[in-house]
């Protein structure tokens, strides 16, 4: 039904912004000029603001600062209405003039503006601020100056200023660069995600919005390390407050959700406590998504967070969290900081799963297997994590401790029916199984890192610091499980095997690692002797693995119906790898700027390791009982350009080579075969050899550096090689058994890539966006099937594309199109198999008054494949908003959902010489009413909480 | 400590001088006539910026470090040569031959260009073509070679860090008045240790104000102007700034202070750490100063008057018809004038430069004004880009 393509959409579109521009241009074609001047001190004022309201309600039409000249020159204003105009300057008090631009004439100059001085003039001062300033460096937004709603947010403020993009997926912009931190008085808010401070924080407790450059090395001078932040500076006396949400809801077909959550800060101190039970698979897995998902937002459009209709199976979840944060430091710099963060969050999870599938398989040539396969799954699970982490800086100095436990147990019932016939469509086997277990799993993690560098860098530096970094992980597994499972030849009942098999798995390990540099070891060595301009790191990689398996398994003997232990599987083996890797990093790097004109940098690394790995297994069985070596010389070279050419365009252009190697585990090289595997029997080969991965990557990216519609883009291409990768060899039977031994085969290749390219048309009261994302990967796997040779081909691809349009606060619209396939193609077999899932997404939200808002989204999806028939379904939701009370504290909603009850979810994706279609089970129809109530309050004294 | 000549401060004037009250001008105000003089741009001649600018009768000599290179322009602006490191022969035993300046030297009515690059002095003519070449005096048991330092008309020479040889702590004096190799007069000594790790010291500074019998001097964390003549060092005008402005009186010598200069600076951003670029032309003494502070909004060039104690904000003497209503310096875009102050300054003529992309802006800011521009400027911004080479202003200053 939205089958638009985007050629139809961009003509759409430029029908759209035509009719924009002609209108605004018809409507607004007054002009003013002027020029602002102190007349005591005799000089213009350059970079005043001068901002132009509407007289009778005070409402902002435009703004500008002044140029070199102290002049300012608006367009577009409307002619025939009275308007005031604010000059304001740091040090002056605001001066202020009313003026009608004549119909006919469209033109005024204003002349001279006198702007007098706040400590001269103390009669009639009128205290305004100008909406836009710059202060040094930085770019800041007085959020006074913005006229909104009583109830709004933050967002609300952004979209309001014209140098700043909000993008529809939740990426900021300011000037076409994209904003890499939010702070609120210079400090994270509630662990950085940024809907957190702009979807809650209230306009009103604000006082500006600064953004700035920050160096991400504060010794570089190199622009192309500095990233864009942003700054929340809430107005005095607001640095202390509370926001939060309580919400529940009840539908049809027992469908519920419920969530309460709040926060609460201080100059020093940030808690949040957060919590939620649903059924209808709005899933969270860390207390910052359930806080993200329950922000205030503004009164103005918002595509709505929904329930995952696309995924697997119905969920209850329920989880819970805290997180809690103290600055010791109130005013934390990048000299001196002092943080202690810590988070604890528990989930419990139920799920339901239920799918029917057909996946047909190239045995050979000529023939295939088709497996008819039915599961039913049925699990609950139980997590717990508390993390906490330190962080110390004073000059030079950097210190950061962070420890995390995980508790995560669980249970599951797994029922899998499969039915595997031939192409004349021959019943040949079946295979009914049924998995019961439950798991008990503990881990530990500790990581340490302190980087020094010195202060103050003079020619005289010997030593310019090193960063050393220790991590621990530690793990204790459990589980249980019982396997019953029985299949049936009808090709020669030999084949058939029945059993019912206990296994009691315990397995712990740690894991250390120690990363050690020194940089530049030349100085260190050599003083400031220049024997040469490259610069020399020392790297160290030490990596201590130990891994213990203790495996009981038992089968039932069905003759005295007493489980017996099963001397082959029963098994303890412990693993110890490890890994020294020994570098020195060799880099050089060549700037040229010319003044006012361009900085460009070249910068080259090369860093030669050598990776050393001990591998040694013992086990209850001789044959695991393996002691191997492995060497590799592994280069690593980089190449990086950036060129910035001033007032334009900054790019940056890089090329990596990596090399890295895998070595092959105990289960690759001597595993032991577990018969119950049929459908997956595993046979090692003790002479597998390390694969050797070499990978060769460029990417580039552009930003714009001019002010108004901004064309950003970039794009990454990563090729590469694995030498003697570990393949499959398969053997397929004709009842669908298969056996896999592993072989290395060389002549594995991939390609890999994406690109994004970014474009906003910002118009006066209405804003365009447009993104067009794309991957692909592909990429040639040798194998073997039934002894035989092929490569298979794959070519997998996902691109789309968006428009999002706002109109003031009123509307959002925002259209999106996403394509995605996959081929994939046997050489020997000359078979090949091909699918496409395309979706067209329309979302649209419309605020009918400042309290009521309907949001609807429409998304079809059509599946085809090479051999089935095309699957095409429509999931329309829509919902209705009403807040009240008098600070909108109060929501209720109406929801419908899976409107045309066409919610299927499709299986549809393929593999080297395979592909699956069905359906599984998924969320369906229903309706829901919930009310939520957003306790919120900025600033110590005033309103109680209601 | 050894003998130091007594600084004569009888003469002394304060100056009372808020940066706050300083009033704008226009151009016309205070120069009679400004040229500008656009440097042509070619594949050859392409430069970052005037680093260094001397003047002869018919051309403009420029020195630029981002190329290492002295550039040789005709007064009207048009390319005749350049002398970089490739002009020079290789010498196997020296790695980089790149130099950074010039000197201008008048021999036999020929101006020669003299650059020291690597063991050894090399003198050009005006067409880049070398004339000579003399090994540079490097034998420490020899005599100082005064070659590039300042020297007032009679042949005194100002040693900027004169030695003096007293047991096991050398001592080394800021000023001292050097005459047929004699030592005359000795101002400021100091020990190498008394400055260790304060990284903005440097002693003080000369400025050349075309006088050739007098020389201005500041001294690093005084707000002092010094006049030096062959004779002595006298104290010429003492300023004092706001108290937010000023250093602490004993900064430059209590050890508290001591190598603590970027914590000081950071902290106290308003405080005026130098005082630079003193000119002084008729009754209008010209001086910069420098804060931790970023912002255009604060003045910090200014142009004070001896006689009627108007202080005037460089920054805002306003573009009128004298110069065609383009900006005489780049204090309300870029940082060159900021950086350099005036490159040269002369009783008749003041010399500054900005960027092509400062004219272009300036232009942009005039279009719909109906702005008319000289032969030389209309052709320039019909034919050149924001990326082409810098502008050289002349500036006639009105004696008063």
């Amino acid at each position: 039904m939205f089958k638009l393509t985007s050629v139809t959409l961009g003509i759409l579109l430029s029908i759209a912004c035509f009719t924009l521009n002609a209108q605004q241009a018809a409507v607004n074609p007054g002009t003013a000029k002027g020029i602002v001047r102190d007349t005591a001190q005799n000089y213009v004022l350059k970079s005043a603001t001068v901002s132009v309201y509407k007289s009778a309600d005070s409402t902002l039409l435009s703004y500008q600062v002044t140029n070199n000249y102290g002049e300012f020159s608006f367009k577009n204003l409307p002619v025939n209405v009275l308007l005031r105009l604010d000059v304001s300057n740091i040090g002056y008090a605001t001066s202020r003039k009313t003026f009608t631009i004549p119909a006919g004439k469209n033109t005024i100059d204003l002349q001279t503006i006198v702007a007098s001085r706040r400590d001269i003039l103390l009669k009639d001062v009128v205290i305004t601020v100008p909406p836009i300033s710059m202060n040094g460096d930085t770019l800041e937004f007085n959020a006074a100056a913005f006229k909104l709603d009583s109830n709004a947010v933050v967002e609300d403020l952004l979209r309001q200023i014209p140098n700043i993009t909000l993008w529809g997926d939740g990426q900021i912009t300011v000037n076409g660069k994209e904003v890499k931190s939010l702070l609120v008085n210079g400090k994270s808010f509630f662990g950085g995600d940024m809907k957190l401070a702009t979807q809650n924080l209230a306009k009103n407790a604000v006082q500006k919005i600064q953004v700035y450059n920050k160096s991400r090395n504060q010794q570089s001078t190199n622009p192309a390390d500095s990233t864009l932040e942003m700054n929340i500076k809430l107005k005095k006396g607001k640095e202390v407050g509370f926001f939060g949400k309580i919400g529940a809801g009840y539908g049809t077909d027992g469908r519920f959700e419920t969530d309460a959550s709040i926060n609460m800060f201080t100059p020093k101190m940030q808690l949040a406590v957060v919590g939620a039970i649903n059924n209808i698979n709005k899933i969270a897995d860390n207390t910052g998504e359930l806080q993200s998902n329950s922000t205030f937002k503004g009164v103005g459009t918002n595509v709505e967070y929904q329930p995952d209709f696309r995924a697997e199976g119905i969920t209850r979840p329920s989880a819970l969290g805290a997180n809690f944060t103290y600055n010791f430091i109130e005013k934390p710099t990048w000299e001196l900081k002092n943080t202690l963060k810590s988070n604890y969050f528990l989930q419990g999870k139920n799920t339901n799963y239920l799918a029917d599938s057909k996946t047909t398989t190239s045995v050979n040539s000529t023939d295939k297997v088709i497996e008819d396969s039915n599961t039913d799954n049925q699990s609950s699970n139980t997590t717990q994590r508390f993390d906490s982490s330190y962080e110390y800086a004073k000059k030079g100095h950097n210190l950061n401790f962070s420890q995390e436990v995980n508790f995560n147990q669980g249970d599951n019932v797994n029922q899998t029916f499969r039915r595997a016939t031939n192409l004349q469509d021959v019943l040949t086997s079946t295979n009914n199984s049924m998995n019961t277990g439950n798991y008990n799993n503990k881990s530990f993690r500790f990581g340490g890192n302190y980087r020094y560098s010195p202060y103050i860098i003079t020619q005289d530096t010997r030593f310019r610091g090193f960063d050393a970094d220790y991590r621990l992980n530690t793990y204790n597994n459990e589980s249980e499980r019982l396997n019953l499972t029985e299949f049936k030849s009808f090709t020669g009942t030999a084949a058939n095997q029945k059993f019912n098999r206990k296994y009691n798995t315990l397995s712990d390990g740690f894991r250390q690692e120690l990363n050690l540099t020194i940089r530049d070891v030349k100085g260190l060595i050599f003083g400031n002797k220049k024997y040469s301009r490259l610069t020399f790191d020392l790297t160290n990689r030490l990596l201590l693995n130990s891994d213990k398996n203790d495996n009981r398994v038992q089968d039932l003997d069905t003759l005295s119906n007493v489980y017996r232990t099963n001397a082959y599987l029963n098994n303890k083996v412990t693993t110890n790898v490890i890994e020294e890797t020994p570098g020195l990093k060799i880099s050089r790097g060549f700037s040229k700027s010319m003044s006012n004109r361009y900085y460009k940098n070249l910068d080259f690394a090369f860093h030669p390791k050598m990776l050393l790995i001990n591998q040694d297994n013992q086990s209850d069985r001789s044959f695991q009982n393996l002691k191997r070596s492995y060497s590799q010389f592994a280069p690593d070279a980089g190449i990086t350009f950036y060129n910035n050419q001033y007032g334009e365009t900054s790019r940056q252009y890089s090329l990596d080579y990596r090399t890295t190697m895998r070595i092959p585990d105990i289960n690759q090289l001597a595993p032991l075969t577990d018969s119950t595997d049929i459908f997956n029997l595993r046979r090692g080969n003790i002479n597998l050899k390390e694969v050797v991965q070499r990978e060769l990557s460029f990417s580039f990216y552009s930003y714009d550096q001019r002010n108004k519609n901004t064309l950003n883009y970039n794009f990454t291409l990563r090729a590469g090689l694995n030498a003697n990768n570990i393949v499959d060899s398969l053997l397929i039977d004709e009842q669908n058994r298969r056996t896999v031994y592993l072989v290395n085969a060389d002549g594995n290749k991939y390609l890999n890539g994406e690109a994004s390219i970014r474009k906003t048309y910002k118009l006066k009261t209405s804003e365009f966006q447009f993104n067009l994302y794309g991957n692909f990967n592909t990429g040639r796997n040798p194998g073997y099937t039934n002894g035989v040779f092929t490569y298979s081909s794959n070519l997998n691809t996902y691109s789309t594309g968006g428009i999002n349009y706002t109109y003031k606060s009123y509307l959002a619209v925002a259209l999106s199109q996403s394509w995605t396939t996959y081929k994939s193609k046997q050489e020997a077999f000359n078979t090949q198999y091909s699918g496409k899932n395309v979706g067209t997404t329309l979302t649209a939200s419309y605020n009918i008054t400042k309290k009521l808002t309907l949001n609807s989204n429409i998304s079809n999806n059509t599946s085809t494949s090479s051999n089935a028939k095309d699957i095409v379904y429509t999931i329309w939701n829509a919902n209705m908003v009403y807040r009240f009370l008098k600070g909108n504290n109060a929501e209720i909603k109406f929801a419908a959902l899976d409107l045309l009850r066409q919610n299927t979810s499709v299986i549809n994706y393929g593999d080297a010489n395979s592909f699956t279609i069905g359906t599984q089970n998924v969320l369906k129809q229903y309706f829901m009413t919930t009310i939520s109530y957003y306790p919120r309050q900025f600033g110590k004294k005033g309103k109680a909480k209601k | 400590m050894a003998q130091a000549s007594k600084v004569d401060s009888t003469g002394m004037r304060t100056l009372r001088i808020d940066p706050f009250a300083a009033r704008g001008a226009s151009v016309s105000q205070f120069f009679d006539e400004v040229t500008f003089t656009p440097l042509e741009t070619t594949k050859e001649s392409l430069f970052g910026a005037i680093q260094q600018l001397k003047v002869t009768d018919e051309h403009y000599i420029i020195y630029d470090w981002e190329t290492k290179a002295v550039l040789i322009f005709t007064n009207a602006g048009k390319y005749v040569a350049k002398i970089n490191a490739s002009k020079i022969e290789k010498d196997p035993k020296v790695k980089d031959q790149s130099f950074y300046g010039f000197n201008i030297k008048k021999e036999d009515g020929q101006t020669l260009i003299e650059i020291s690059s690597g063991k050894q002095i090399y003198y050009f003519d005006l067409t880049a073509k070398l004339i000579r070449k003399v090994p540079v005096n490097k034998d420490k048991t020899k005599e100082k070679d005064y070659t590039n330092y300042k020297k007032f008309s009679d042949g005194t020479i100002i040693d900027q860090a004169f030695l003096e040889e007293s047991g096991k702590d050398s001592i080394y004096y800021n000023i001292s008045l050097l005459k047929d190799g004699k030592r005359v007069e000795s101002y400021f000594p100091y020990r190498n240790s008394d400055h260790k790790g304060d990284e903005r010291w440097h002693g003080g500074r000369i400025y050349d104000y075309g006088n050739p019998d007098e020389f201005l001097f500041i001294k690093n964390f005084y707000y002092n102007i010094y006049k030096l003549t062959s004779k002595k060092l006298s104290l010429a005008y003492r300023i004092l700034f706001p108290a937010v402005n000023s250093l602490p009186m004993d900064y430059d010598t209590n050890p508290i202070y001591k190598g603590k200069g970027y914590d000081y600076y950071e902290k106290n951003r308003d405080v005026f750490f130098e005082l630079t670029n003193s000119y002084l032309h008729y009754n209008n003494l010209y001086f910069q100063v420098r804060n931790w502070n970023w912002s255009r909004d604060e003045k910090k060039a200014f142009i004070y008057n001896l006689k009627t104690a108007e202080l005037t904000s460089l920054a805002d003497i306003e573009p009128d018809s004298t110069s065609q209503f383009l900006p005489v310096t780049d204090l309300a875009s870029q940082y060159d004038f900021t950086n350099k102050g005036f490159h040269l300054v002369t009783p008749e003529y003041f010399y500054t430069s900005y960027s092509s992309l400062t004219l272009f802006t300036a232009k942009e800011q005039n279009e719909d004004k109906n702005r008319k521009y000289n032969a030389a400027i209309t052709e320039y911004f019909k034919t050149q880009n924001k990326k082409s080479n810098p502008i050289i202003i002349k500036l006639k200053p009105k004696k008063f």
